[in-house]
């Protein structure tokens, strides 16, 4: 069905096609617990694993080096490329292609109410964005348990925990596991829930795409994960090389871990640029898009553009372990410089995959707490877009110290400054629309609130070590830790609990305790910023990163840091335990639109239907007419229903057309 | 589902979580080497008399082809272990019998003794300050180093000729080697690492991977009480 025919289309319930699970058309239909699930998954990735590392073996068991080294990276890699082949055929993210490569026809996808949904290859969105809910909290904290045995073992500086190997190892693994879940934390849960819905569609342009996403960015994490299996691997996140090069078998964890994070990221990004580009309702002109759904179109950007560069730095890498290329090794021809230039290519773009979302969120949600127009719309949307394009213009100052070109270090340094001047236009975009505003200190809001007290902090430090010369002198140090941390735990991921905080009703009808939710946000914040903010004056005073070991001097404020890390820790587990109460044991049934938000993704019935709108609506103007006397109407939803500041929800009158779940 | 019903799968999930934790923190994270303790095994003059090898390659274990450190513990066994508990504020009297062939360095601070009582080692018998790498066939093997104390002593390598060498630990003296003695004073109760600085293993690139990063080859903790 064209795009066009498809928004004529009135969807009518019950959906007639009798709901069948996977498979193809023509061949018999498989009860529900014999068809593709985690289950399965499961079971094909432990056995594509083994295959691969049989395989593996049997290729390369008789070469000298391996003999030599005792370590043999080819069973490794193929092992874990096994695996991943494996759960993907397991979850059934690879029938389609086959199937047309077989000549034959996937049966179509159908709607399901099944609370089973959640553990399936699914083309709903809304699916898609609750997976990635739970996984990117749980990539959250597996990277926060790793963080707490960090601050332990810092506690003292002769007493050790660890081995330095293993320490090494630890933050390695954090940096890793957190850094991947950020570029997904907020285009995967929220992104692939939300967009659709803001923009007036019914689906996103590629379901499949969009769920085979969600897939292979679990197969990674856990590929990730298994590097402590393997000892580990003692790089930190960046993996640099030579140290890459030397290091043992959890580098090809690394190295295929990033790969296939990597393809995901370029299929999310591909997917949801895609749909915001043409899936908009009627009327829903680049001046009245949400400017959530800016921030993820510059986002979706960088995700595909920068990303394609890290998958083939890690397949170069995982060349140099395995075929004996010398992609990254200087003496036999190669360049270890070549894995900064490629890594950092991505990786300051991924600054931003990482910031923007966070922009977005905050400035998506302060009209609604302050019951104001979004003060230069226009202009916070031009900011993001200039983020995104200077972004691919600065990756050198991470080389500041590695030895370039010294004629070149004016010119990155130019090109760092620059960006804080769009990143300037959205923080302005902010304190215009909180100027004189009568605000409501709901929790999502406080959480906003927190995101320009804390990246305030991190972005003016990011200006400082833009700056050759300090760069040089606390390259390496805490203060470079304490900066980044400001930027993306104090700006992103404060701004993800505010998104979830928000939209969680919407998403899972249920209504989140309001105490605890404000009890978890003053923890956060208090211990946030004791935690980190002492790091400054550590690195300063001259500790390294990634070294257990650290001056005596140094051990009453490392001390201070930890123990606010442990409550820190903590204030997390508030959260989950608010999540599970509220959602999960005890739900209260929330209202139809709590914030009294002009959004177009609160306008539809709760439970959202699997299509999201029963017919298209019509655009008519931008979501952001708070607080003014005679507001325009933002939407038409049919049946002359129009969505206005000051009118009762439709959601509240507009009637689920669907049969109850079951 | 029943409100118990909720209460228990949330339960249980949180039982498996935890354990799943537990599971990665003691099996991957924690294992070290046995701790061999030196603290009861003191001489009449206080000192004490530790007895370490250096081997080319370990011949056991999961790394059998890696470089490794043994230690002899009080009761004589040979123990493949780099965490040795002393006591505080001792004389540490070291033997270190070194079975590896060693090469030129190109940095000379690993040629001289430092931190040792009286700045001087023995090599062979004979006292030695700094060893020059670059002459005859031995090289420099190994180093014992702690960063912490400024404790730095270059293990002579075998002749790179010699034929009777170890294969396999643990090695007895009648294979060729070199012995290097010397003293230091432990400090105050801590947990010091020590490390070979000498790009030792065989098979990495620069010889910087494998038994060089591993707890229990080629570092180690002092893990030094009051």
């Amino acid at each position: 069905m064209t795009l066009a025919a498809e928004r004529e289309t009135e969807v009518v319930y019950p959906d007639p096609t009798p709901p069948v699970l996977g498979g193809f058309q023509g061949l018999p239909a498989r009860p529900g617990w014999f068809s593709q699930h985690l289950g399965t998954a499961a079971i094909l990735a432990v056995g594509g694993y083994l295959l691969g590392h049989w395989i593996g073996n049997v290729m390369t068991s008789g070469y000298d080096n391996v003999a030599a080294s005792g370590i043999n990276a080819v069973p490794v890699t193929a092992g874990l490329l096994g695996g991943v082949l494996g759960w993907l055929l397991g979850i059934g993210a690879l029938n389609y292609p086959l199937a047309k490569m077989a000549g034959m026809e996937p049966r179509p996808d159908y709607e399901s109410t099944s609370w089973t949904r959640y553990f399936r290859y699914t083309a709903d969105h809304k699916v898609v964005g609750m997976q990635y809910v739970i996984g990117v909290l749980g990539f959250l904290f597996t990277g926060g348990l790793l963080a707490m045995a960090i601050r332990t073992e810092l506690l003292s500086p002769t007493s050790h925990l660890f081995g330095p190997g293993t320490y090494i190892s630890i933050v390695s693994e954090h940096g890793t596991v957190m850094m991947m879940m950020a570029t997904s934390v907020i285009v995967g849960p929220l992104g692939n829930w939300l967009v659709p819905l803001m923009i007036g569609a019914r689906r996103t342009a590629f379901p499949r795409v969009e769920a085979f996403s969600f897939w292979i960015f679990t197969a990674g994490y856990l590929v990730i994960l298994s590097a402590l299996f393997y000892g580990g691997f003692p790089t930190g996140w960046t993996g640099y090389a030579p140290l890459q090069t030397q290091a043992p078998q959890g580098m090809m964890s690394y190295l295929v871990g990033f790969a296939v994070i990597g393809v995901g990221m370029m299929a999310a990004g591909f997917n949801l640029a895609v749909t915001i580009i043409n899936y908009r309702a009627p009327g829903m002109t680049w001046s009245r898009i949400p400017i959530f759904v800016w921030s993820i179109l510059a986002t979706c950007a960088l995700l595909t553009l920068a990303t394609p560069t890290l998958v083939a730095a890690g397949l170069f890498g995982i060349l140099d372990h395995t075929a004996q290329t010398a992609f990254y090794v200087t003496e036999h021809g190669g360049s270890s410089f070549l894995w900064q230039n490629l890594f950092w290519f991505f990786g300051h773009p991924e600054v931003y995959i990482m910031a923007l979302p966070g922009f977005g969120i905050v400035a998506e949600l302060l009209p609604v707490f302050t019951r104001k127009p979004l003060f230069a719309y226009k202009v916070a949307a031009a900011g993001m877009i200039g983020v995104a394009l200077l972004s691919f213009f600065v990756w050198q100052h991470h080389l500041f110290q590695s030895g370039i070109n010294p004629d070149m270090r004016p010119l990155f340094m130019l090109t760092t400054e620059l960006i804080s001047i769009p990143t300037g236009f959205i923080f302005l975009v902010g304190m215009g629309t909180l100027y004189k505003a009568k605000i409501r200190f709901e929790v999502p809001m406080l959480f906003c609130l927190a995101v320009f007290f804390n990246f305030l902090i991190g972005g003016v430090t990011g200006v400082f070590l833009s700056d050759v010369p300090v760069n040089v002198t606390v390259h390496g140090s805490f203060f470079v830790l304490a900066h980044f941390h400001y930027t993306i735990m104090g700006g992103l991921i404060f701004a993800f609990f505010g998104g979830l905080y928000y939209w969680l009703p919407k998403m899972t009808g249920k209504t989140m305790n309001k105490k605890l939710g404000k009890i978890h946000f003053w923890l956060m914040f208090i211990f946030f910023n004791l935690t980190f903010f002492p790091m400054f004056l550590i690195g300063l005073l001259g500790q390294p990163r990634r070294v257990f070991e650290y001056a005596h001097n140094l051990q009453a404020l490392n001390d201070f840091a930890s123990v606010s890390s442990f409550v820190l820790g903590a204030s997390f587990l508030v959260f989950v335990a608010n999540f599970v109460w509220s959602i999960f044991i005890k739900p209260t049934p929330s209202p139809a639109n709590p914030w009294d938000s002009l959004g177009l993704e609160w306008q539809t019935p709760t439970p959202v239907p699997y299509y999201n709108f029963a017919r298209i609506p019509v655009v008519l103007n931008d979501p952001y007419h708070y607080g003014e006397e005679n507001p325009p109407a933002i939407a038409d939803l049919g049946d002359g229903i129009l969505v206005a500041a000051g009118a009762s929800s439709p959601a509240s009158v507009a009637e689920d057309p669907r049969p109850p779940a079951e | 589902m029943s409100f118990g019903g909720r209460v228990s799968v949330v339960l249980g999930l949180l039982v498996v979580v935890i354990g799943f934790a537990v599971w990665g923190v003691v099996g991957f994270l924690l294992p070290q080497p046995p701790t061999v303790d030196f603290t009861s095994a003191q001489t009449p003059t206080g000192a004490i008399d530790m007895t370490v090898q250096t081997v080319p390659a370990i011949g056991f274990g999961y790394q059998p082809v890696w470089v490794s450190y043994l230690v002899k513990n009080p009761q004589g066994q040979w123990i493949h272990s780099t965490v040795w508990k002393l006591p505080a504020h001792t004389r540490i009297n070291v033997t270190i019998d070194q079975y590896d062939s060693g090469s030129p360095l190109r940095n000379q601070q690993w040629w001289r003794v430092q931190g040792t009582l009286g700045g001087q080692a023995t090599y062979n018998g004979k006292p030695l300050s700094v060893y020059d790498s670059n002459t005859g066939n031995n090289g420099i093997g190994h180093t014992f180093t702690v960063p912490a104390l400024n404790l730095s002593v270059p293990l002579v390598g075998v002749d790179g000729n010699a034929t009777n060498t170890c294969g396999s630990a643990p090695c007895t003296t009648n294979f060729d080697h070199n012995t290097m003695k010397f003293s230091f004073m432990t400090p105050g109760a801590g947990t010091y690492s020590w490390q070979c600085f000498v790009p030792c293993g065989g098979g990495y690139l620069f010889g910087n991977g494998g038994p060089m990063t591993t707890l229990g080859y080629m570092g180690g903790f002092l893990d030094v009480v009051a």
